[in-house]
């Protein structure tokens, strides 16, 4: 089993002696990808979008995660919102970094997805943090009814620098996409307060076409000024190996969860 | 509940742009740019202690290594982060082969990276030197300013969360990574990578003996040449584009004496890889 050598001690593997950065040894690491939770749906309940207005956004979401109880398992990432943005504005002010600004912002949505779980307690949610989702979440999911987790990764202090600015590139959109690859979710879904993407800003662009399919290659080559979601999200699933596709839909109007959780056409789809 | 009036009021003049927009905004990204860069630990210096290059070697590489760094405790404030090494390739090729994800990998790498951290401590305890945890990080200054130097392991956190490589099934972000990314985000003075070699080389010096020795190059001329292999992960080079603090790193070989301390008192030994772009480096 060891190979002993005069200075080093290995342990036989296909790996043995060789680079992690040679690419012809990282491309030889090519091979399909086994689903640990097929099952699984992850939802993001976004946090300036559906968070920040309170119940009159919120309860109705949440109502209807309760409803689909029993035909979907459900976990739930949520998004900070506008205390994020106040940190981050406090903290770049005082000159600090994007993995210091990461970890600040990061308490913000862990509050929010606490909340969250408080109001789904009776119907069996409970919260999960980073470390309780990398032991706990499938003996969770069997006793529990669903999980509710803060949607920013734990990436803390360890938050790459963008390349413009500070602020943290991995937000609650990265974060909700992870969890759902790692486990090979069967969806995506992010509940915000648009119906999806537009070719413009529909605010200000009459002309702003809807789009209801796009791959991740297309969207980040059409170079949108305004996104609903984060540029990173967008990136990670150009190397999607589980959860290739992720769907953006509008929170705010009843039965587009339902709809998007049966497979339905609403909002976006965002493909690999 | 929260209008617009509710906003204004709790918000900065920049917070309020950003609580309008969304993160996506590439303007508001370029409006945060003139904010000051303040360095939280300036006279920190991380010292990554290879897996395979050093810890794998056992007692003949990291008996010296321990003894400069106990020569260096009164001299140079040191993080000390380890690397994985063999048992890490070990585990990485069974788990592929099992078919797990590369958030999977991250946590099952991130345990070697840890017990090469907690052998590195025992062997540096007497001298009073603790192991923190990436959560224990609020107490590391106190560790630094007491003792001199803290050990870690060198993996950052991002275990299920890790992205997927371009190729392959490896976690693209592992130990040099992680130690780059401790020292950028703390301003640190010094980033050095201790492993097996004298630096940068024209091709791996372990398989051709017909390469040559780099002793400083541009991070930008570096990824130009389109190396197929590196002495760093490709990760440290990208993130190197984007620093606001660490301008360069520099590689040493912890198999010659004293070049760990050549390096700590700034001496170029070994190779430095360092950004040529000025832009960034003005800010800090």
């Amino acid at each position: 089993m060891n190979d002993i050598r005069a200075e080093a001690l290995h342990v036989v593997s296909t790996l043995m002696r060789e680079s992690l950065v040679d690419r012809k040894v990282i491309a030889r690491t090519e091979a399909p990808v086994r689903a640990i939770l097929p099952d699984l749906n992850v939802i993001q309940i976004g946090g300036l979008s559906i968070m920040d207005r309170g119940q009159s956004a919120l309860m109705p979401v949440l109502d209807e995660i309760v409803a689909n109880q029993h035909e979907h398992t459900q976990i739930i990432g949520v998004g900070p919102g506008v205390r994020a943005r106040h940190i981050l504005s406090v903290g770049m002010d005082l000159g600090l970094p994007t993995g210091a600004l990461a970890t600040l912002a990061a308490k913000s949505s862990a509050q929010n997805a606490y909340m969250v779980s408080c109001l789904l307690a009776s119907h069996g949610f409970v919260y999960l943090e980073a470390p309780f989702i990398v032991q706990l979440l499938p003996a969770m999911l069997a006793a529990a009814r669903g999980a509710v987790f803060n949607g920013i990764p734990p990436y803390d202090l360890w938050e790459h620098p963008p390349a413009f600015g500070k602020i943290p590139p991995h937000g609650s959109d990265a974060g909700t996409y992870l969890v759902g690859e790692v486990f090979g979710a069967r969806s995506i879904i992010l509940l915000k307060d648009v119906d999806g993407l537009y070719s413009g800003d529909p605010k200000t662009e009459p002309n702003a076409k809807f789009i209801s399919e796009i791959h991740a290659s297309e969207l980040i080559r059409m170079d949108l000024p305004t996104l609903p979601i984060e540029k990173s999200l967008v990136s990670l699933l150009t190397r999607a190996k589980s959860a290739k596709s992720v769907r953006i839909v509008n929170g705010l109007v009843p039965g587009n969860l339902t709809r998007a959780l049966a497979g339905e056409p609403v909002g976006t789809v965002i493909h690999l | 509940m929260s209008n617009e009036n509710d906003r204004q009021s709790v918000l900065s003049d920049l917070g309020t742009r950003l609580a309008g927009g969304v993160h996506a905004d590439a303007g508001i990204g370029r409006a945060s740019e003139p904010a000051s860069d303040f360095a939280i630990l300036p006279w920190a210096n991380v010292v990554k202690i290879g897996g395979q290059s050093i810890m794998d070697r056992g007692r003949s590489a990291v008996g010296p290594v321990v003894d400069e760094i106990v020569a260096n405790l009164n001299r140079h404030k040191m993080i000390l982060g380890t690397g994985a090494g063999t048992r890490a390739r070990h585990v990485y090729s069974l788990a592929i082969d099992l078919g797990l994800p590369v958030g999977v990998l991250t946590v099952l790498g991130t345990a070697v990276a840890w017990q090469n951290a907690q052998m590195l401590q025992y062997l540096l305890a007497k001298h009073g030197i603790a192991f923190l945890e990436p959560q224990e990080f609020g107490s590391l200054a106190h560790y630094l300013m007491e003792r001199g130097a803290v050990i870690c392991q060198g993996m950052p956190p991002y275990k299920l969360w890790e992205a997927n490589p371009d190729s392959g099934r490896i976690p693209p972000q592992r130990t040099d990574t992680g130690c780059f990314l401790i020292a950028e985000v703390f301003g640190a003075r010094k980033m050095i990578y201790v492993k097996d070699e004298d630096g940068l080389y024209t091709a791996d010096p372990k398989k051709d003996p017909g390469a040559r020795h780099i002793a400083r190059i541009s991070v930008q001329d570096l990824l130009a040449r389109d190396l197929n292999d590196l002495v760093v992960e490709r990760a440290v080079l990208e993130l190197m584009l984007n620093a606001h603090h660490i301008r360069e790193i520099q590689f040493v070989n912890g198999l010659k004496p004293g070049q760990l301390t050549a390096a700590l008192d700034g001496e170029p030994v070994g190779t430095v890889i360092f950004n040529a772009d000025l832009a960034r480096g003005a800010q800090a």
